[in-house]
């Protein structure tokens, strides 16, 4: 059965080695010369106040290739789950279904639960392969823009492993994401029977669980920690302030490596800042509405995960894609074997 | 015919329009905050010095979950294309071959190539349509923050709706990038004559074209301008260095352009205007280096399209891939006759 699986799988075995292939020479040529410029910029010998030489070398990938090649590698890494689950995952079964053959294979002397396991598990380890080779590669190739994120000032959506973009091309979690997706295919494609429609219905939920993974369950997998510093306008946040007198007062958090899951402004009471705008700030200077506000004494109110947390969230996270994964499967070659069809 | 294929394309169009719908419902009740927070920033009535009203504007939105669906909405106008290539392209004859079916549709009072031309007609106008009014609804909700990115120089979430990320999503491109999708897959389709390895390829080349057709075509499509900058003038970012007496010049983020240009390429010229590849032996142990180089001449010469070609190139690369669908399709049409 092994040898027959490995028959099947065979064309998209070869496709996925000759892209992990390219995207390894890709990664190769390109990281040699990120790692020089890196070394060049002088960050690898500076232990103490690297401040200056991280900027540089920042600054010096704006608008080079080595960002393009970033960027595509964050798209390689999100992108494969997805394929895997298109194009390895629904069409196992439901091809054998859409076009009837599946008469043959399941009147051999191998049952149908040996048939549909040993399938699944070519299949499973073979996504989890290419997945977790991929991941390393685009890591190796992004630890030199990693070690110098922690000095960027701002929060973007890059600026830390740990936010919502990046958590989901580094680390361990790709494997999770790649064994999810093919486990989800094939199920979809034995319940769909058929291969476009499950194709369609596969890419659309495990999108949908990728959306509400990072939004809703990632943040509570570890208990979030808490930090309250005071308002001070004067380090440079920003104010809105709309038609009706309504205030909304914005300093972005500089926690570096963290994922900031929530950053307000808060009154004495305890309850978030709106205003409303006094005759101090609405249409008047900078200056006497900052006195205002600093009269205030509103502080600053910062939830978030630190960096440490970046491979537990990994590890656990992991852990339960592998544990669904493995539910699919088990319903998977339950429903198979029931079947009269 | 007509109706044969609307009915075959029917479970398509249903799922289509239940996604724009969907698309349009979460755009429609986000927008207004957007457009509010813009208006609350007073970028309205701004039109000089507007530096600091963009830099609040764009720093209420980061963070929130309107960058989330700003991200969400480009996203989804770049994977548009590809997926009705994919779905509606590959399988649309594919299906019909491998399946045996064709020998049913091709006995037919109506040609083969009537069939095929009302197919590739309706469905083809159909991924047009569908990918306007995606392009036009996300187009619309991030209308504020394109406004701002035209008011200043520059801005925190580096929006510049002329550079390739964002130029591929908004505006009439993806049209033309859905025809050509929906064209490719029906071609690679009759080609291949296998569903899966259709769509497999269809998608492997449609993505290479969208990753190299901005970086080696477009800036050629209009010639671009040309300007040489002194040293002194960009604020010196970027990398400066001197290896083995060879000049190591990149610039970081050059500033002195007018928002929303597109800088195609930069390099360190000469006084003459020949690149300067070694550096002036005087300036390899200066302690002003950069400061060192312009003095003995080096300068910055840099390409680039100006924000006013944004619609202009638009046009352009829209008609080019029309173009490219036409053929396609016409290929398509032709080759029909000669299978099975």
């Amino acid at each position: 059965m092994i040898w027959m699986s490995w028959r099947q799988f065979r064309p998209q075995a070869i496709t996925a080695g000759a892209i992990l292939v390219a995207v390894a020479i890709v990664l190769g040529i390109t990281g040699a010369g990120l790692i020089s410029d890196y070394n060049g910029a002088g960050l690898s010998s500076c232990h103490l106040s690297c401040g200056q030489d991280a900027t540089n070398f920042q600054n010096s990938l704006e608008g080079s290739v080595y960002l393009v090649v970033f960027f595509a590698g964050i798209g390689v890494m999100y992108a494969t789950p997805a394929l895997i689950g298109l194009f390895w995952g629904a069409p196992l079964i439901a091809r054998e279904l859409e076009t009837g053959t599946y008469r043959l294979a399941w009147n051999q002397s191998v049952s149908r639960g040996r048939w549909v396991l040993a399938k699944l598990g070519l299949g499973g380890l073979a996504s989890v392969a290419v997945a977790g080779l991929l991941s390393l590669m685009v890591t190796w190739w992004a630890s030199p823009i990693s070690s110098v994120l922690i000095y960027s000032k701002s929060t973007s959506a890059v600026s830390s492993r740990l936010t919502p973009i990046m958590f989901a091309a580094r680390g361990v979690a790709p494997l999770g994401y790649a064994a999810f997706a093919f486990a989800l295919g094939v199920t979809l494609g034995m319940l769909l029977r058929r291969t476009l429609p499950a194709m369609a219905l596969t890419l659309v939920l495990f999108a949908a669980a990728q959306l509400v993974m990072p939004a809703f369950v990632r943040p509570h997998l570890a208990s979030p920690q808490h930090a309250t510093a005071a308002y001070d306008p004067n380090r440079g946040g920003e104010m809105i302030i709309s038609n009706g007198g309504r205030m909304v007062v914005v300093e972005s958090a500089s926690i570096p490596g963290a994922w900031i899951l929530s950053d307000t402004t808060i009154t004495p009471a305890g309850k978030v800042f709106t205003g409303p705008a006094t005759s101090a700030c609405a249409g008047a200077s900078i200056n006497s509405c900052d006195s205002w506000l600093a009269g205030r004494h509103l502080r600053q109110y910062v939830t978030y995960q630190p960096a440490s947390r970046f491979w537990p969230l990994q590890w656990t996270e992991l852990g339960i894609y592998l544990a669904v994964s493995a539910g699919l499967g088990g319903v998977c070659a339950w429903q198979i074997r029931r079947k009269r069809a | 015919m007509l109706w044969v294929t609307w009915r075959q394309f029917r479970p398509q169009a249903v799922v289509a329009a239940a996604a724009l719908a969907a698309v349009a419902v979460t755009l429609a009740v986000t927008g207004p905050h957007l457009a509010a927070l813009y208006q609350g920033s007073g970028l309205g009535g701004c039109t000089a010095d507007c530096g600091s009203r963009v830099a609040s504007f764009v720093s209420a939105v980061r963070g929130t979950p309107s960058e989330d669906i700003f991200y969400g909405g480009v996203l989804l106008v770049y994977a548009l294309p590809a997926l009705i290539g994919l779905f509606w392209g590959a399988p649309l004859i594919t299906r019909e071959i491998e399946s045996g079916t064709f020998r049913l549709a091709w006995n037919q009072s109506v040609t083969r190539r009537r069939w095929v031309a009302a197919k590739l007609g309706l469905v083809g106008l159909a991924a047009m349509l569908t990918a306007g009014l995606l392009s036009l609804m996300v187009t619309w909700w991030a209308s504020p923050l394109y406004q701002a990115a035209q008011q200043a120089s520059q801005n925190s979430l580096s929006i510049n709706r002329l550079s390739p990320p964002l130029f591929d999503a908004t505006g009439i491109v993806p049209v033309g990038y859905a025809a050509a999708a929906f064209a490719l897959g029906v071609m690679v389709g009759l080609l291949v004559r296998r569903t899966i390895v259709a769509m497999a390829i269809t998608l492997a080349v449609f993505a290479a074209i969208q990753v190299l057709w901005p970086a080696f075509v477009r800036p050629h499509l209009l010639p671009p301008a040309h300007t040489v900058q002194h040293l002194d003038a960009l604020t010196w970012n970027g990398v400066g260095d001197v290896h083995r007496g060879h000049l190591i010049l990149q610039p970081g983020t050059l500033t002195g352009f007018s928002p929303g240009t597109w800088i195609t390429g930069s390099q360190a010229v000469t006084v003459s205007g020949q690149p300067a590849v070694m550096s002036p032996p005087a300036c390899e142990s200066a302690m002003q280096f950069v400061a060192c180089l312009d003095q003995h001449g080096i300068r910055m010469a840099v390409t680039y399209q100006p924000a006013s070609r944004y619609w202009e190139l638009q046009w352009l690369e829209a008609g080019l891939f029309l173009v490219l669908a036409g053929g396609l399709g016409g290929a398509s049409y032709w080759r029909v006759r000669r299978l099975a």
